[in-house]
């Protein structure tokens, strides 16, 4: 097996602010990770840098075998075609429907002018596969409803849907579950987690609910103030690092109050 | 206790300097109440003339010269409304593809992120060269640019539309450019993280965001433009404003009002129609404003 991320002593800069801090690690492809930790405590840094929207200001970075800072602009940008993104914030074009904001996902792999033809008429193979994916995801009468009308857990699963027509190697997805109901973003993390072994994509996800990440993700990678302070399986974050486990998670009470 | 008062001291003197303003200005203009009062009887006697006209518009042509086969002054006055609404829609089509390419340059959102130097001193020299542009052809009103245009190009209907598209080009284009980079970029940031390029991200993303409210304020610019079509009327153009410029000469005040009144059922239709519209671009946002 290829590693899908290969990171030694990458360290992230907001001017004086180390946001992520000498982090060495890989990641196998088809793995699923969760990356826990406070608010505060980097995730969000961690995940722009895997899709190299954010640049180590030290160290290497290699995605799917790339070395992040030999690419071209261009190279990047295919790179980034081919590891989904799902931002904190969905990021979906609010007035468009469901179905144009899901034939969004391919865009990186067509062209600009191949991306408006698209918004306008869609090709009926791109359709079929669509409506496919939002019954797999549970929405699929919604194909034609503006995003802007569907509930935050509706809206997430056009999310998902998006990231899944892209066909990505990779699934990063920033805390996926944030604005939903406990209930609801059980089922949205179960939904990813049994997606990526189904269609054999690697995962990461970063989470404020511990017991979620417990459940669901066989590798959990802790982070505390850009440091990666947890990495192994949920089983074993009982014994190792015991003492900024339970930091972290008096943090977690305190973001989830 | 005292930041509060001293706003208000300022705000007072503000507005005491603002009322002593207006007098210097009115004194200035040699504005006084008596101005509005017709100076002598015939004045007097047109005015009021003028006034009871509106309870009285023709149903027929004041001027006896009319030949007999002329068409009823309601059937005139709608041709001349034809007429208006055609500048002002042929106008708005001019208007409206030069405001997209303006406010395409002259907003920023869609500008790649890292850029090379020649790239970045390009996208600036436009940005700036095309909101100068914007702000000198929206500086100029168009009664000014149809003299301009009808001076040198002479009377034609093509002059008349752009004199009409080109101020309207720079208000549509500054209004156009500040409603996209005004969007959310949370989308365009989303799709850039999945190789979108950012060219693409403005057709894809930031425009159809935009859009609802680039629709609803051109159409409201088309209603500017409906009556800034017939006021072209006073110098010279066929619009509704020719004809009651026409009437208005020969004292037929019965025909002047029959116009009026048609060019205010136009706009109060149109006006209606703008506000069906504006409910339904606007119904997505789903709120429970009427
Ligand atoms: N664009 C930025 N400019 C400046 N500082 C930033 C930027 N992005 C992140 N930071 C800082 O980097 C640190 C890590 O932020 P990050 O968003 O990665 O944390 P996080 O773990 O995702 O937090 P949360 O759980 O609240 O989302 C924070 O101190 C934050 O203020
Ligand atoms: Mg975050």
């Amino acid at each position: 097996m290829s590693s899908a991320f290969e990171l030694n002593g990458v360290t992230c800069r907001f001017g004086d602010l180390v946001a992520i801090d000498e982090v060495s690690l890989s990641i196998e492809e088809g793995e699923q990770v969760a990356f826990i930790g406070p608010s505060g405590s980097g995730k969000t840094t961690l995940i722009r840098l895997l899709n190299t929207t954010a640049v180590p200001n030290d160290g290497s970075l290699s995605v799917l075998g790339n070395a992040i800072a030999d690419q071209s602009v261009e190279s990047l940008r295919v790179l980034r075609s081919r590891v989904g993104t799902m931002p904190q914030h969905l990021g979906l074009v609010e007035n468009l429907t469901a179905i144009q904001n899901v034939i969004l996902g391919r865009g990186g792999q067509r062209s600009t002018l191949r991306s408006i033809r698209d918004l306008l008429v869609p090709s009926r193979g791109d359709t079929e596969k669509i409506h496919q994916l939002l019954e797999r995801v549970g929405i699929e009468e919604k194909l034609f409803t503006t995003v802007s009308k569907l509930s935050g857990g509706q809206k997430q699963r056009v999310a998902i849907a998006r990231a899944l027509f892209q066909e990505p190697e990779i699934l990063l997805a920033d805390e996926p579950v944030s604005a939903v109901d406990p209930a609801r973003a059980r089922d949205t993390v179960r939904l990813l987690a049994e997606l990526s072994r189904e269609l054999g994509f690697t995962l990461c996800v970063s989470l404020h609910h511990l017991e979620l990440a417990k459940e669901f993700f066989p590798r959990l990678i802790g982070l505390r103030h850009g440091r990666v302070v947890f990495d192994g399986a949920p089983d074993l974050l009982k014994d190792q690092q015991l003492e900024s486990l339970y930091e972290l998670t008096a943090d977690e009470m305190m973001t989830d109050a | 206790m005292n930041s509060t008062s001293g706003k208000w001291g300022r705000r007072r003197w503000i507005v005491l300097g603002i009322v002593i303003l207006f007098f210097l200005c009115a004194k200035s203009l040699g504005l006084t109440p008596a101005g509005l009062i017709p100076p002598d009887e015939t004045r007097w006697e047109r005015a009021g003339a003028f006034f009871k006209a509106a309870l009285s518009p023709a149903m027929d042509y004041q001027d006896e010269n009319v030949p007999e086969d002329a068409p009823p002054i309601w059937l005139k006055g709608l041709y001349g409304l034809l007429l208006t609404l055609k500048f002002a829609f042929g106008g708005m089509s001019l208007a409206i593809p030069l405001a997209l390419i303006m406010g395409f340059f002259g907003s920023s959102s869609w500008w790649p992120e890292p850029r090379g130097r020649i790239l970045d001193l390009f996208l600036r020299g436009a940005f700036f060269g095309f909101r100068f542009l914007m702000s000198l052809l929206r500086s100029i009103h168009e009664l000014i640019w149809a003299l301009l245009i009808l001076s040198a190009f002479g009377l034609s209907p093509l002059a008349g539309m752009v004199a009409l598209a080109l101020p309207f080009s720079g208000t549509l284009g500054k209004v156009f450019s500040e409603l996209i980079d005004e969007e959310s970029r949370d989308a365009s940031t989303a799709l850039k993280a999945i190789g979108h390029r950012p060219l693409q991200t403005f057709f894809v993303a930031m425009l159809p965001a935009a859009l609802p409210n680039l629709i609803t304020y051109s159409f409201y610019r088309f209603e500017c433009a409906l009556r800034s079509s017939a006021v072209l009327g006073f110098v010279g153009i066929e619009t509704i404003g020719l004809y009651i410029e026409l009437s208005h000469e020969e004292f037929y005040y019965n025909e002047v009002w029959t116009y009026f009144y048609l060019l205010l059922a136009l706009i109060v239709l149109v006006d209606f129609w703008g506000a069906g519209l504006r409910v339904r671009l606007n119904s997505f946002k789903g709120g429970c404003e009427a």
